[in-house]
């Protein structure tokens, strides 16, 4: 299993080296002029030139890519070319708002499309089944943003339930940053009432976020439980007289959701990266917010660092499911 | 039977909530600003719109423009005197000013912030470097500090609000290399302004927190119930803009409230729209060194080709007023009776066609750039296009960014055929608009990116930029723009009434161009 593991790990190695590069190449091939920018609204043209100079752009391209690779492997996001603050600090503190968020939309969509997927399938062409592939297509012919606005009108300024956009309500107060997860600091710091606050804030974008992921995995779940269905162990079983909740927790479900994780594991890196719109109606201060205002002022150092770490992020969710895999089916290991 | 399964949705919700809802009511609510934030809290790093909040909230300048129409008023300075060859002027500081760390400002902080400004140079340094170097800003005492310009420069007064006073005791304490602190300032603050920054909750371009600062000089003057805590949540999506300001989760959205949300936010009991007319010109602009825009018959073609009235009052609803030529018609500077050109499709057509008999190809596609994240620009280009159409001229439409049009204005080769932005207040001079826009030396700034050359008008805007005489300036611009307006290099379509949706709990709101309204020290709330 060890082996089975570092090969993975290894393998990501690769993958991870060219998208520095593949991305810093779109970064400065794609039109755009970062100096003229950064030299603000009434620069002259000697001010964008001396800022070229001053942050290296105007050295050959090749030279660029080198020293941009070397800085990444030395652990050197660079500055952010608009703020001028460290790129990594920057998303340090941007990160944990999008994991957040990605964790209970992730939770909420596995929870919710193993159980729609098993219910599903034991109910085969039954109303129940009916249900769910309607809410499956739904789930994923519905566009994020327009839900998010929809959920905006009915439960915060129709029904006044839950609120609109952030974090956290203003007038609470403030959390001090331990870990930046919103839910754990409040409980740390023995804030019930802030955590409760966190929790109404964040419902609304993950359920936005989490419903094609569910549709998705609800689907899989279905069609997995089907087939496991069909096989002979689980007739054996039945004619031994196990009722059909209990076979299929313990012999269905297991066998089901091999292709159900990898399908998780892919939507972890999808609900990272596709987060954007989501963050822009509810205004959650992730990466995905942080990456249109990098695009918008043409931050490339930003913009770069948003794609390594999401790249990162990939490689280990990739890692981390091939592992599950062989945990949940040892014969993956031996392959 | 749906019905019924939601409002039980809703009592279970209702009955989860009720507790923190209760504890959140209970507690004073701070002002909280909903407008953008800029992306460094440096006020000698940037300068934009967003940037003017920190400038006049967090700092001081010798300066500041007040009301609408924007008054040039001492502030950090109590007087000034200038020498009879316009070269040598000298400010007296007011006594008693004092940073947020409770040190006096002094002559010596003056100059140390002019030269942080001109070694940066960075965006407000523009307006300066021209005319100043860092040794001709000296402190002659304590309370005078003097600049002494290389040669006569008329905007400089009005260009001095740009300049925020930092505190040097502060910032020579967290300077690395050659950054003059740059790093750190753009996450803190070093000044002396009606409030400071709460840096432990600084997240850019996320959140702001600002207390309010007693000792300011001012000493709040007029307003008996300043606000003590100001929580600036700038959000990024219009529709959750407003529907923040209508649920109560923001006091105030940015000063561009889209026109068809006005009714809407007027109508709800607890919010209100303040209306103003700015100094900010929306601006059609032609690459007048390509063809067919080198050809004047082309161009006034298309200044008559377009919508005006049903533009500004079917689209924008009338929010906007038409502005004639590219000074903001409130602004001195402009000549008397200037007429703006009439949409007249068969004037236009008479323009076209004698472009063509003069053999201009007008075949190919025109091209106009839009701003992407600014609807206005699209909706503009879209009108425009349709009637473009009826005349037998294609126009096609090309989505872009601000920094990427920027940079391709550097060279009259790059620079689109066409393409639309507005021209802000950054200071109350005709400098900021007719003469940074069409005076050649300006080529490769996107102010200039029209490339209009005429040696008259560059004549009349650098005599207007050194004269000392205010008549002799208002006359030379006044021939200026006339020049301008009839060679139409660019199409100047409004100027606009900036619309910001307020609740209704915040008063004392009072609007300048310079800054739209967000100097905080002259609101109150109500909890």
């Amino acid at each position: 299993m060890a082996l089975y593991i570092l090969r993975r790990i290894a393998l990501s190695i690769p993958a991870l080296l060219g998208l520095i590069l593949l991305t810093f190449v779109l970064s400065r091939v794609v039109p755009g002029d970062p100096a003229a920018t950064l030299a603000g609204d009434a620069a002259t043209p000697a001010q964008i030139a001396q800022i070229r100079a001053q942050y290296g752009l105007d050295r050959p391209i090749l030279e660029q890519a080198v020293i941009h690779v070397r800085q990444v492997l030395s652990g050197d996001l660079g500055n952010s070319i608009f703020s001028g603050r460290p790129v990594a600090e920057e998303i340090w503190q941007r990160l944990p708002a999008t994991l957040e968020l990605t964790f209970v939309a992730l939770f909420l969509a596995t929870l919710l499309g193993i159980g729609l997927g098993l219910v599903a399938a034991l109910d085969h062409n039954g109303p129940l089944d009916h249900l769910v592939r309607v809410v499956s297509v739904g789930g994923l012919a519905i566009a994020s943003f327009w839900l998010a606005i929809m959920l905006q009108l009915q439960f915060s300024m129709e029904w006044n339930l839950l609120p609109l956009r952030g974090r956290l309500d203003v007038a609470l107060g403030q959390v001090p940053r331990l870990t930046g997860f919103m839910l754990v600091d409040t409980l740390a710091i023995g804030r019930f009432d802030l955590f409760l606050d966190a929790l109404r804030h964040l419902a609304l974008p993950a359920f936005t976020l989490a419903l094609p992921g569910l549709a998705t995995i609800a689907r899989f779940t279905r069609s997995g439980v089907l087939e496991v269905l069909q096989k002979d162990y689980v007739l054996y079983a039945r004619a031994a007289g196990y009722g059909r909740f209990r076979l299929a927790a313990i012999y269905v479900l297991r066998n089901a959701v091999t292709v159900t994780v990898t399908q998780v594991g892919l939507l972890f890196g999808a609900l990272v990266s596709g987060a954007v719109a989501v963050e822009a109606v509810f205004d959650w201060p992730g990466l995905g917010t942080y990456a249109v205002q990098a695009i918008l002022s043409a931050d490339y150092k930003a913009l770069l660092a948003v794609t390594l770490v999401i790249g990162v992020v990939y490689a280990v969710v990739n890692v981390a499911v091939d592992v599950a895999q062989a945990i949940i089916d040892p014969r993956v290991a031996d392959q | 039977m749906m019905h019924r399964l939601l409002r039980c949705a809703r009592l279970v919700l209702l009955l989860a909530a009720a507790p923190l809802m209760a504890s959140a009511q209970t507690a004073p609510r701070p002002l909280v600003w909903g407008d953008t934030l800029p992306a460094t809290l440096d006020p000698h790093a940037i300068f934009d719109v967003p940037s003017q909040f920190i400038l006049l909230n967090v700092y001081d300048g010798l300066y500041r423009y007040q009301g609408n129409p924007p008054r040039l008023e001492p502030w950090l300075a109590e007087s000034h005197t200038v020498s009879a060859d316009g070269l040598t002027w000298e400010f007296t500081l007011r006594a008693g000013a004092k940073f947020h760390d409770g040190s006096e400002i002094t002559a010596e902080d003056v100059v140390y912030s002019f030269r942080r400004l001109l070694a940066m140079r960075r965006a407000p340094a523009a307006a300066f470097t021209p005319v100043l170097t860092a040794e001709a800003v000296t402190a002659v005492n304590p309370r005078t500090v003097r600049f002494v310009l290389s040669r006569p420069y008329a905007p400089f007064l009005s260009a001095l609000p740009l300049v925020a006073v930092v505190n040097p005791r502060v910032l020579s304490q967290h300077v690395a290399g050659d950054d003059w602190g740059s790093a750190w300032l753009a996450a803190n603050s070093a000044g002396s302004g009606a409030y400071r920054v709460n840096a432990t909750n600084y997240q850019p371009r996320v959140s702001l927190d600002l207390e309010r600062f007693p000792e300011h000089f001012s000493g709040f003057a007029g307003n008996p119930r300043p606000i003590e805590a100001v929580r600036v949540r700038p959000v990024l999506e219009t529709s959750t803009r407003v529907l923040a300001l209508l649920r109560g989760e923001i006091d105030a959205t940015d000063s561009y409230l889209p026109a068809d949300q006005v009714e809407r936010v007027d109508r709800n009991p607890g919010t209100r729209v303040a209306r103003d007319e700015s100094m900010r010109v929306f601006v059609i602009r032609m690459n007048n060194q390509r063809p067919p825009f080198d050809n004047h018959d082309v161009r006034l073609c298309l200044a008559h080709a377009f919508n005006y009235e049903g533009f500004n009052n079917v689209v924008l609803r009338g929010f906007v007023a038409r502005n004639a030529g590219p000074n903001p018609n409130n602004l001195w500077g402009n000549p008397e009776n200037l007429a703006p050109y009439a949409f007249d499709l068969a004037r236009a057509r008479t323009h076209c066609d004698r472009a063509r008999a003069a053999g201009v190809d007008l075949s190919r596609p025109l091209e106009i750039h839009v701003q992407n994240e600014l609807q206005q620009t699209t909706q503009a280009a879209q009108l425009f296009q349709s009637d473009l159409r009826r005349i037998g001229i294609n126009l096609r439409i090309v989505p872009n960014t601000w920094p990427n049009i920027t940079s391709a204005t550097a060279r009259a080769e790059t620079t689109p055929d066409m393409w639309i932005h507005w021209v802000s207040t950054y200071f109350v001079d005709p400098e900021n608009w007719i003469g940074q826009m069409y005076d050649s030396q300006f080529h490769g700034t996107w102010k200039a990116s029209s490339w209009y050359s005429n040696p008259r008008v560059d004549t009349l805007l650098r005599a207007a930029r050194e004269s000392l005489s205010q008549e002799e300036r208002q006359r030379l611009y006044a021939e200026a723009t006339a020049l301008v307006v009839a060679d139409s290099p660019d199409i100047w379509v409004y100027n606009t009434v900036n619309l910001r949706g307020l609740s209704r709990r915040v008063s004392g709101y009072s609007f300048s161009p310079v800054g739209s309204g967000g100097e905080v020290r002259l609101m109150s709330l109500e909890n």
